[in-house]
């Protein structure tokens, strides 16, 4: 186990599953679901975040350092297995989740099939719907460098995006990516970033869900934030003005206030 | 010693605009097809498919084809259609197939068909290699990466059992699923058409071929790379408890033959035709999409090797026409110095089967007529006749 601060980072054995997991902060779990393109470190977001909730941040199987079985071959089976994280992590439930890109998804798709997990949820440039204008941009005909600039919108003006995407990548560091981009080929290579019934499963969410978009998300446009609102019952959107894919890293302090407002609003 | 001698070409598509390829820093997989005209299509296959059956009528065991896509580098989007047609202008010579492509096939019953009924056109002539695939091609077909191994694996399961098992049967497996296996045409020579697996050093694929017991092709790799390969099919071969013949050893090595060493060094640099090298110029993303090279492969020496040999990779090492023939990767001269040069690759190796890859690029129909004249009347002859030096060579390796 290592700590730095005021988290820590372990390796865990839950759900068949050896597990890179970070975690900080004290009271009311808040589970987050990184995108696909992985956990770079313990991001200023959670720090924030860990304020108020005690914040769990798996790397998710096949990511990061966590292990990948042969068996998980899509989203839908990824968030059986999250779920599975949930109970043998004895989190107590319902609770809170942020789920980014892929991991809005695999939220998404928790909440379809499962009304008891969560008691919010916060979908935040959420992949899994086929835009009405534009598409979603294509990580596998681009190198895995141009994807972390084409995340940003303004990444020289990005403190994480200059610590952790900036510099050169160490050997390990650029395994990582690679097993990053392997894993999310297995999950969504085809359909490509989407799934074709999810469109039709959101009605059926009955949990509160907030949409945190960044207006110039050039991986998943701007209107699938509006898809998603349209088809969850009740949902509500907060888009970021001169922000990007990845709001938690572009904008956190603007971020984690949308998400607190949410999720500790009466 | 060489049992037969092939014959093979790209089938390049050489009209294209390689400024505006060199503007865009690649000239495949997303390079516009506007840059393609049929007419100019219809003249270049033209007169691949006479020197292609020249050849086999002339001296040379047959030809080898294959199939890339969205791809100048070649004009042969289907191995079985090029096949197809070979069967039934050619009268005599192996065609040798090199190779279907595997994963990118939904349903690969349609290639055991095919290759069944080609094997009867061709009244028992075919070879029948499998392949996986360059990495961009992927892609260009859809086909999720990650999976393309076991792809490859259940499709030539799937297709052998076709071929041998008597139907109707059930195939239920990991990315096949059939209700009913039961090709109504199979192949006329028994049990099925030699399956030969070539490739360029990838260690899985050399393990896999040994395990098989299939022909290892090696496509003109880096003479360094040679022992390796070879060493690791044999390392295999003892663990299954055989040991290997020349017969399972090919080797495929451009050769431009002139009537001088000068002439012949000119006329080799048609190897070099696409944007200053021979295989086209594919950003690395492309040439290794997610799960296509395994972690293994990537990670070692032998991976930097294999990609800088395969002259693809912008901004890495790119081989040049001298080093690609002083590694043996192209040899050139008039017949002798190509005889002599090709001698030592046989010390080597000692392989059952060599393939010339022996005409490229903007070379001229009659340019490559009258080296293919060079090679059946004099080349060939001599590597034929030529026992490989026992304490030069592989043969000595092995017994030794």
């Amino acid at each position: 186990m290592t700590t730095a601060g005021s988290h820590t980072e372990t390796f865990v054995e839950v759900a068949d599953v050896r597990l890179q997991l970070r975690q900080g902060g004290t009271g009311e779990p808040l589970l987050l679901l990184h995108g696909e393109l992985g956990v770079p470190g313990w991001l200023r977001a959670y720090e924030l975040l860990a304020e108020h909730f005690t914040v769990y941040v798996p790397s998710l199987p096949g990511f990061g350092q966590s292990a990948r079985p042969d068996w998980i071959m899509s989203v839908r089976d990824l968030a059986a297995w999250v779920t599975w994280f949930v109970r043998d992590l004895q989190l107590p439930q319902p609770l809170n989740v942020i789920g980014c890109s892929l991991g809005g998804w695999i939220a998404a798709e928790i909440a379809t099939f499962n009304a008891a997990l969560f008691k919010k949820i916060v979908l935040v440039g959420a992949a899994g719907l086929k835009p009405e204008v534009g598409e979603v941009w294509d990580y596998f005909v681009h190198a895995p460098r141009e994807a972390f600039t084409q995340a940003f919108y303004d990444p020289e003006h990005v403190p994480e995006y200059i610590k952790y995407y900036e510099k050169s990548q160490t050997p390990e560091e650029e395994i990582q990516v690679e097993n990053n981009r392997e894993m999310a080929s297995r999950l969504f290579w085809k359909p490509y970033m989407r799934s074709h019934t999810l469109p039709a499963l959101l009605r059926g969410i009955a949990t509160p869900t907030l949409l945190v978009w960044g207006r110039e998300d050039a991986i998943i446009p701007l209107n699938v934030c509006q898809l998603y609102q349209r088809a969850i019952p009740g949902a509500t959107a907060k888009i970021l003005e001169s922000c990007g894919h990845m709001p938690e890293l572009e904008k956190p302090t603007e971020f984690v206030q949308v998400v607190l407002d949410f999720l500790i609003a009466p | 010693m060489v049992k037969e001698v092939y014959f093979f070409t790209e089938m390049g598509y050489t009209a294209y605009p390689q400024d505006q390829a060199r503007q865009r820093g690649y000239n495949n997989l997303m390079f516009p097809n506007e840059h393609f005209s049929p007419e100019r299509a219809q003249e270049l296959y033209s007169m691949y498919f006479d020197e292609l059956q020249y050849c086999s009528e002339s001296g040379f065991d047959g030809v080898m084809i294959n199939e890339h896509h969205n791809n100048p580098l070649c004009m042969m989007p289907s191995v079985n259609v090029i096949g197809s047609i070979l069967s039934r202008i050619t009268k005599k010579g192996r065609i040798v197939f090199l190779g279907n492509v595997l994963p990118i096939h939904d349903n690969p019953l349609r290639v055991a068909e095919e290759i069944a009924m080609i094997d009867i056109l061709s009244g028992g002539r075919v070879v029948c290699g499998f392949v996986r695939g360059i990495g961009q091609e992927s892609i260009a077909t859809n086909t999720n990466p990650v999976y393309n191994r076991e792809r490859f694996d259940e499709a030539h399961n799937l297709i052998v059992k076709a071929w041998t098992t008597p139907g109707p049967f059930r195939w239920e497996g990991r990315h096949y699923d059939y209700r009913v296996v039961n090709p109504w045409v199979k192949p006329l020579q028994k049990p099925h058409p030699p399956i030969w697996i070539p490739g360029v050093a990838s260690p899985e694929s050399v393990r896999w071929a040994a395990e098989h017991r299939y022909p290892y092709i090696a496509l003109a790799p880096p003479l360094d790379l040679i022992e390796e390969i070879y060493d690791l099919y044999d390392q295999v071969a003892t663990a299954q408890g055989y040991t290997p013949t020349a017969e399972q050893r090919g080797y495929a090595i451009r050769v431009s033959v002139a009537d001088t060493d000068e002439q012949a060094y000119e006329e080799g640099r048609n190897f070099y035709w696409q944007l200053g090298t021979s295989f086209g110029v594919t950003p690395r993303h492309w040439q290794a999409p997610p799960g296509y090279i395994s972690r293994e492969a990537s990670q070692g020496q032998r991976e930097q090797r294999r990609t800088a040999a395969a002259n693809i990779t912008p901004g890495g090492p790119v081989l040049d026409y001298e080093q690609a023939q002083a590694t043996y990767q192209i040899v050139t001269g008039d017949p002798d110095t190509v005889i002599q040069k090709l001698k030592h690759i046989i010390d080597l190796v000692d392989p059952g089967y060599m393939i010339f890859w022996g005409r490229e690029g903007p070379m001229s129909h009659k340019v490559a007529m009258r080296a293919i004249d060079r090679m059946t009347k004099e080349v060939i002859p001599a590597v034929k006749a030529y026992q490989a030096d026992r304490e030069k060579g592989r043969q000595s390796r092995v017994s030794g």
